[in-house]
């Protein structure tokens, strides 16, 4: 690619060259890894998809198609080595070294080859499935590839609500927002009597990001001691004392800000779950499928 | 308006000091300045910062003087308002200034200062989902060594590990090997489940493709469809790609193109082994004499199209050891020995017919099943027994019983006869004379002496006479002469099957009148062989690109001929191929067995 940019600048002189430099910077900062290089790798993928089902459709394997026919060698080949080289994802981006090898390129190749080992993989069965390691590995590479077009789609719709939730805030911002609004109900709360101070006690000293994944992805939280506080303290308005009011404005105000931070939290959730279960399944899968490989030429 | 303005300091000793001021204005400003009204010494405070204004609603507006900013209520702004009942706070630099309402109706301002907020940094970590989940590489550890574990290593161990057991033919005993079943790459054919859970039986050792020699450790009595070398030598070159993909299998240890797992694939799912395609046939057979040039079949291809006329066993000479295999195309003559014109038999207006009427046993004339009835098999027939089939007409009766029934000459056994006839001969005769004897009567002159036994002759006479031609034995046999030139007949030699390479279903052709493909109803003699010829099975039964109508039947080769030699009829439904067959109908030895006790009995002397 440089040495491409070098010829240029010898052939058609030094504004082409700036030229030609630029657009290769703004291509590589500004055009998305799924439309890189004009979609090459998306050719690429379709290209294999297509030369595997019409291998498949003009091949005749007997008795039937199957995993252990010469075609299904192959496909299983393919397949095999595409996925170990699509985990080496996680080794490349890892490694911030020179050399020619653009990382969103890798990304571009991954996505679409990954999509493509829908048909290649699929075909590897010989559509022949039961509860065996083989079906196991299948299954896994399933997941493994419908997280990752999960992961691609929130990456490309949620950023811009995560922005939303913001409000022009940072993560940081929003923290110190809550212990602003909490230093101020400690000293608001001050005369209150014994059960709306536990009540505010209580709000004030669970944690932040109280609540588990499923809350975060979800957005409820049952047990929100703010909420319970709010709750508490609007059964006891009924006294009207002055600090109650205020107390209970706070707690207001208190739970609008954790509700940013939660929406932020959920938003920040849909954003990572994928990844949890695209690794850990991609090792597994590995792990499947030498199994599936030895298990196959052991019992051959 | 008055603001209360409190500040609130440590000493070193953590006690608070609180100092508390009153201003009477309406208007606040702070800054680093010492002119301001709250003066903050903090270099991240502009020198007039804020101002603070009361509004005649009472709440405090707050704005920037300059072009930095401020923190109320944890946001960043530029202007902003205040409730004091419900209180606001601005952070500027590490000042907090929280406006409040006094009861006094003032204004409080409260300025603390706050120490750097050390751990906000690990506090922000709280926003990624890592937070509450377990760690991706501490998943990734924990499902990879469970499937190695469980899927990989326990069943190699236990496999490597097991005490190695004959294989049990009825495949009722479990494997030892723990947790292979996850290895199936499918159910096992329908004959075949029981080994299930045997994995081990087939493949028995690692990294080995399962070998024919365990296939025949069960499978003892299937033979092959023809020595190894003659089929090597037989089978077509394999087209360049076959030829690659073998040499590779074989170099991997895999059996060749003729090793049983090359047709019989396992996993495939509870189906049944399907019958061979005719192209699977033709293959080898097409141009079969090219190959395997002193072959005796002929080269075959398509039931419809190329196929040899059939060659049917049956003995050619009276008595001969062993039978023969010739083509209808010569027209052989069936030398077995009877005497039995079919026509006279099958003729409905034909004395035979009007016998057949007259007895109780048929009440009509007579059909082909009166005689001849259908082995198990639905192939072949049962032997024709003359005391069955014959004796209703050709009665062997020779007198009363002494119970009032009939006596009669046993057949099969020419010595049998010989002792019958003599019974007959030697038996009690009637008196002579009423009267009583008297004494001095033996011996007198009249009548004479005579001794209470018949003439030495006359057994060997009526014995001699039977089996001579005329007499009641060649009513179906042929007489002949014995070694030492004594009567006898013509042993009866039939085979079992006469078309022994491949299987003619009776029971499937039920509708059709045995006389449409077996001409019996006009032949004259005993020595017609009465098979249907090649040419009238094409009637109905092409190849098997043949188009399917009501009267065409597409034909395999499988539909008549098994692969392995000696093997059942591949059948469609019903039981399964490579059924053992009765050790009697066994094709390649249609004559060890002696159809009729005569024949047994020759063989006995002969041998």
């Amino acid at each position: 690619m440089a040495s491409r940019a070098k010829s240029a600048a010898g052939a058609g002189g030094a504004v082409k060259s700036r030229f030609s430099q630029d657009e290769q910077r703004r291509d590589s900062d500004h055009v998305s890894f799924l439309k890189h290089k004009g979609f090459r790798w998306l050719w690429i993928a379709l290209l294999l998809s297509g030369a595997s089902i019409a291998g498949y459709l003009l091949i005749d394997q007997e008795p039937r198609p199957n995993g252990g026919s010469w075609y299904g060698y192959t496909l299983g080949t393919i397949g095999i080595g595409l996925i170990l080289w699509l985990s080496l994802l996680g080794v490349r981006k890892r490694r911030i070294n020179p050399g020619v090898w653009s990382l969103k390129a890798w990304t571009s190749a991954h996505v679409y080859l990954g999509l493509s080992l829908v048909v290649v993989g699929t075909l590897h069965t010989g559509f022949q499935v039961g509860w065996n390691v083989h079906t196991l590995a299948y299954v896994l590479m399933l997941l493994v590839i419908i997280t990752g077009i999960w992961g691609v789609v929130v990456y490309a719709t949620l950023p811009a609500s995560l922005s939303a939730n913001r409000k022009e805030m940072t993560r940081a911002q929003m923290l110190d927002a809550l212990t602003a609004i909490d230093r101020q109900l400690e000293r608001a709360a001050q005369p209150l009597g014994r059960a709306e101070a536990d009540l505010v006690i209580a709000a004030l000293s669970q944690d932040t990001f109280h609540g588990g994944a499923l809350a975060r992805l979800t957005g409820s939280y049952p047990r929100c001691a703010t909420a319970r506080a709010l709750k508490g303290m609007g059964r006891s308005l009924g006294s009207g004392s002055e600090a109650a009011t205020r107390v209970a404005a706070l707690l207001e105000k208190r739970r609008d800000q954790l509700a940013q931070i939660r929406g932020a939290l959920r938003i920040r959730a849909m954003l990572e779950v994928w990844l949890f279960i695209h690794i850990p399944l991609t090792i597994a899968l590995i792990a499947a499928l030498t199994a599936h490989v030895v298990s196959v030429f052991y019992y051959w | 308006m008055a603001f209360l303005i409190r500040t609130i300091d440590f000493t070193a000793a953590g006690r608070e000091i609180i100092r508390d001021r009153v201003l009477e204005q309406t208007r606040l400003t702070i800054g680093r300045g010492a002119e301001n009204d709250i003066h903050l010494p903090d270099l991240a405070v502009e020198q007039r910062h804020v101002q603070l204004t009361t509004q005649a609603d009472g709440t405090l507006a707050v704005e920037a003087l300059g072009t930095l900013g401020f923190t109320l209520d944890g946001r960043v702004v530029n202007e902003g308002a205040i409730d004091p009942r419900t209180r606001g706070e601005i952070a500027l630099g590490a000042a907090r200034l929280t406006a409040a309402h006094e009861s006094d109706g003032t204004i409080s301002i409260t300025i603390r200062q706050v120490a750097a907020d050390a751990g906000k940094g690990d506090a922000l970590r709280g926003f990624a989902l890592a937070s509450v989940l377990p760690s991706k590489r501490a998943m990734s550890w924990v499902f990879a060594s469970a499937i190695l574990l469980l899927l990989l290593a326990i069943p190699v161990a236990s496999h490597l590990t097991r005490t190695p057991v004959k294989n049990d033919p009825t495949g009722n005993t479990p494997g030892q090997v723990v947790l292979d079943a996850a290895w199936t790459s499918g159910e096992m054919s329908v004959k075949h489940q029981s080994l299930e859970n045997n994995c081990e039986s087939c493949h028995v050792a690692a990294f080995e493709s399962v070998q024919d020699e365990t296939c025949v450790s069960c499978h003892e009595e299937t033979g092959d469809h023809a020595p190894m070398p003659r089929q090597a030598k037989g089978m077509p070159a394999l087209s360049p790609g076959d030829a690659i993909q073998w040499r590779i299998a074989q170099g991997l240890g895999k059996e060749g193109p003729l090793g049983c797992v090359s047709c019989h694939s396992e996993h495939e799912g509870p189906v049944r082994q399907q019958a061979s395609t005719q192209a699977f046939c033709s293959d080898c057979h097409d141009k079969l004499d090219i190959r395997l040039t002193d072959t005796e079949l002929g080269n075959a291809h398509d039931f419809g199209k190329g196929h040899p006329q059939f060659r049917p066993v049956y003995f050619a000479s009276f008595g001969a050891a062993k039978p023969v295999r010739a083509s209808l195309d010569t027209k052989p003559v069936e030398r077995s020995g009877l005497v039995f014109p079919h026509d006279v038999h099958m003729d409905a207006r034909g004395g035979a017919a009007r016998m057949a009427v007259s007895l109780a046993q048929y009440r009509a004339p007579l059909e082909c099943k009166d005689c001849h009835s259908l082995n198990a098999d639905k192939i072949g027939f049962k032997e024709v027994k003359m005391e069955d089939s014959c004796e209703g007409c050709h009665s062997l009766v020779s007198g009363r019983s002494a119970g009032g029934g009939f006596s009669k000459l046993r057949h099969g056994d020419v010595q049998d006869l010989a002792e019958d006839l003599a019974r007959i001969s030697s038996g009690p005769r009637p008196a002579l004379a009423p009267a009583r004897q008297r004494p001095g009567q033996i011996g007198s002159a009249a009548p004479s002496y005579r001794a209470d036994f018949g003439r030495p002759v006359r057994a060997y006479i009526g014995f001699s006479n039977a089996l001579s031609p005329g007499g009641i034995c060649t009513e179906c046999h042929l007489p002949t002469r014995g070694r030492t030139g004594q009567a006898d007949l013509m042993p009866v030699n039939l085979p079992d099957r006469f078309l022994t390479s491949g299987y003619f279903n009776h029971e499937a052709h039920k509708k059709e009148k045995c006389t449409d493909c077996h001409a019996a109803d006009t032949s004259k003699v005993a020595t017609d062989l009465l098979l249907p010829d090649l040419k009238s099975c094409r009637d109905c039964h092409l190849g098997a690109a043949a188009v399917k109508t009501k009267k065409i039947v597409p034909s395999e080769c499988a539909m008549c001929h098994a692969y392995h030699l000696p093997a059942g009829q591949w059948q469609p439904k019903g039981r399964a191929p490579h059924y053992k067959p009765p050790p009697a109908t066994l094709p390649s030895a249609p004559n060890t067995t002696a159809k009729t006790t005569v024949a047994a009995f020759l063989a006995r002397a002969t041998k």
